[in-house]
């Protein structure tokens, strides 16, 4: 991208490792940075759930509903729990 | 007007509460009151759901999670075990599931989580508050005397009452619009009929709970507030605070009842320094409380020469409170 306007401290060497790391590690660390942020994200959500809507519940009344939801636990536990989001979907 | 002239002149009244700092004698109070409506002939219930509940210890007899037990005549006093409550609970919502499925035995991720959610504090807070809601409900009795915990408890669950009422309604509200996306759905596979909501009835069923339970908290017409002071510095500033808070929540604060009292001829008797000082001091908050409260006080409860337990007591008081003007 901005190779040639580099100073030629690197010269060939650095374009080459940045191509390296592009090829590489770069999809890595996208990754990585990716999870932090969605494992982030999974934790405002238990947290701070209300600033989101996302009650929290009081347990006594909570418990009341749990029934009705049983067989879609899991699933819904695997939902949240992966790490993927909207992105991954659209990329 | 004494406490007397507020119940004869408000018939209206259901719901009776008297709130203060723990030790100044609300339990004493609420049995009193509750004794002397029952001797009126008034149907009443006296009941806490403190877990160191003393409605046992002031009638001497045990009650502790035995639903309402008669005391005298008209009057029926109740303590409840919120543990027990919550286990039963517990096996309520477990049988459910089984029943639902038809399985054997409860999935074990979800009998973690049941066990797991009744392990938290909020759990007993919880389920107490529905077991109010499901005394008052009930509608049997001319008067509910609901001795309740010490004030930051009392506060707690009368802010409960107004953020389950939110929370509910957020999330019925979403339920709803699930279901208006469940209609379209429902319509473009030209399916005649929708399968009626559970989680929604559920949840209507529990909104009605909380919004009984808050109506009757910040009705001025049936519920009446009263706080217990006592001529102290300490108390009568932190009573003044909790006055302030409980008007933020719509509680309708109905009178002031001084307790502890101690007879002001004491003083003139040949008595030793010490007691002197404290004569001399409890009249000077005395006088500070008829500053600021005035006629807002509706009685004033004298220091007994021993302590109020069994009924011989509690109806002696009664008199005193009720009969003789209590001045």
């Amino acid at each position: 991208m901005t190779a040639e306007k580099k100073p030629k401290k690197g010269g060939i060497l650095g374009v080459f490792k940045d191509i390296v790391y592009g090829m590489s590690s770069h999809e890595m660390t996208r990754y990585a940075v990716r999870s932090r942020a969605s494992m982030e994200h999974l934790f405002i959500l238990i947290t701070m759930g209300d600033l989101l809507g996302v009650p929290i519940l009081p347990p006594y009344y909570s418990l009341r509903l749990l029934p009705y939801v049983t067989p879609q636990i899991s699933s819904w536990k695997r939902r949240m729990l992966r790490e993927r989001d909207i992105t991954d979907v659209l990329g | 007007m004494s406490l007397r002239t507020v119940f004869e002149s408000q018939p209206e009244r259901r719901y009776i509460m008297f709130g203060g700092k723990g030790g100044l004698g609300k339990t004493t109070l609420s049995a009193t009151c509750a004794f002397w409506l029952a001797s009126q002939g008034k149907r009443v219930l006296l009941f806490s759901v403190d877990p160191q509940a003393s409605l046992s210890d002031i009638f001497q007899k045990d009650i502790f999670g035995k639903g309402p037990v008669p005391i005298i005549q008209n009057l029926w006093a109740q303590e409840v075990d919120a543990d027990r409550r919550i286990k039963d609970y517990q096996e309520e919502i477990r049988k459910k599931i089984l029943d639902m499925y038809g399985f054997d035995r409860v999935p074990e991720e979800i009998d973690n989580y049941i066990a797991a959610a009744s392990a938290e504090p909020a759990m007993e807070e919880s389920a107490i508050f529905d077991a109010v809601v499901d005394i008052v409900v009930q509608g049997n009795y001319d008067y509910y005397i609901y001795d309740l915990v010490p004030l930051g408890h009392a506060l707690y669950y009368l802010s409960m009452a107004k953020v389950y009422d939110e929370w509910i309604n957020k999330i019925t509200k979403l339920r709803e619009d699930m279901r208006q996306y469940d209609q379209v759905a429902a319509t473009m596979r030209r399916e005649e009929t929708l399968e009626e909501d559970k989680i929604l009835s559920e949840l209507i069923y529990i909104k009605d709970r909380i919004n009984a339970s808050s109506r009757i908290l910040t009705d001025k017409r049936r519920t009446a507030f009263f706080f217990v002071v006592v001529p102290e510095e300490m108390i009568i500033l932190d009573t003044r605070k909790a006055a302030e808070l409980f008007s933020k929540f719509d509680v309708p604060i109905s009178g002031y009842v001084v307790n502890r009292v101690l007879p002001p001829d004491l003083g003139a008797g040949n008595i030793p320094q010490y007691l002197k000082n404290r004569i001399a001091m409890q009249q000077k908050y005395m006088r500070d409380i008829e500053a600021t409260l005035g006629a807002q006080v509706l009685a004033h409860v004298p220091e007994m020469e021993r302590d109020i337990t069994g009924l011989g007591m509690i109806e002696r008081l009664a008199k005193r409170l009720f009969e003789e003007g209590a001045a």
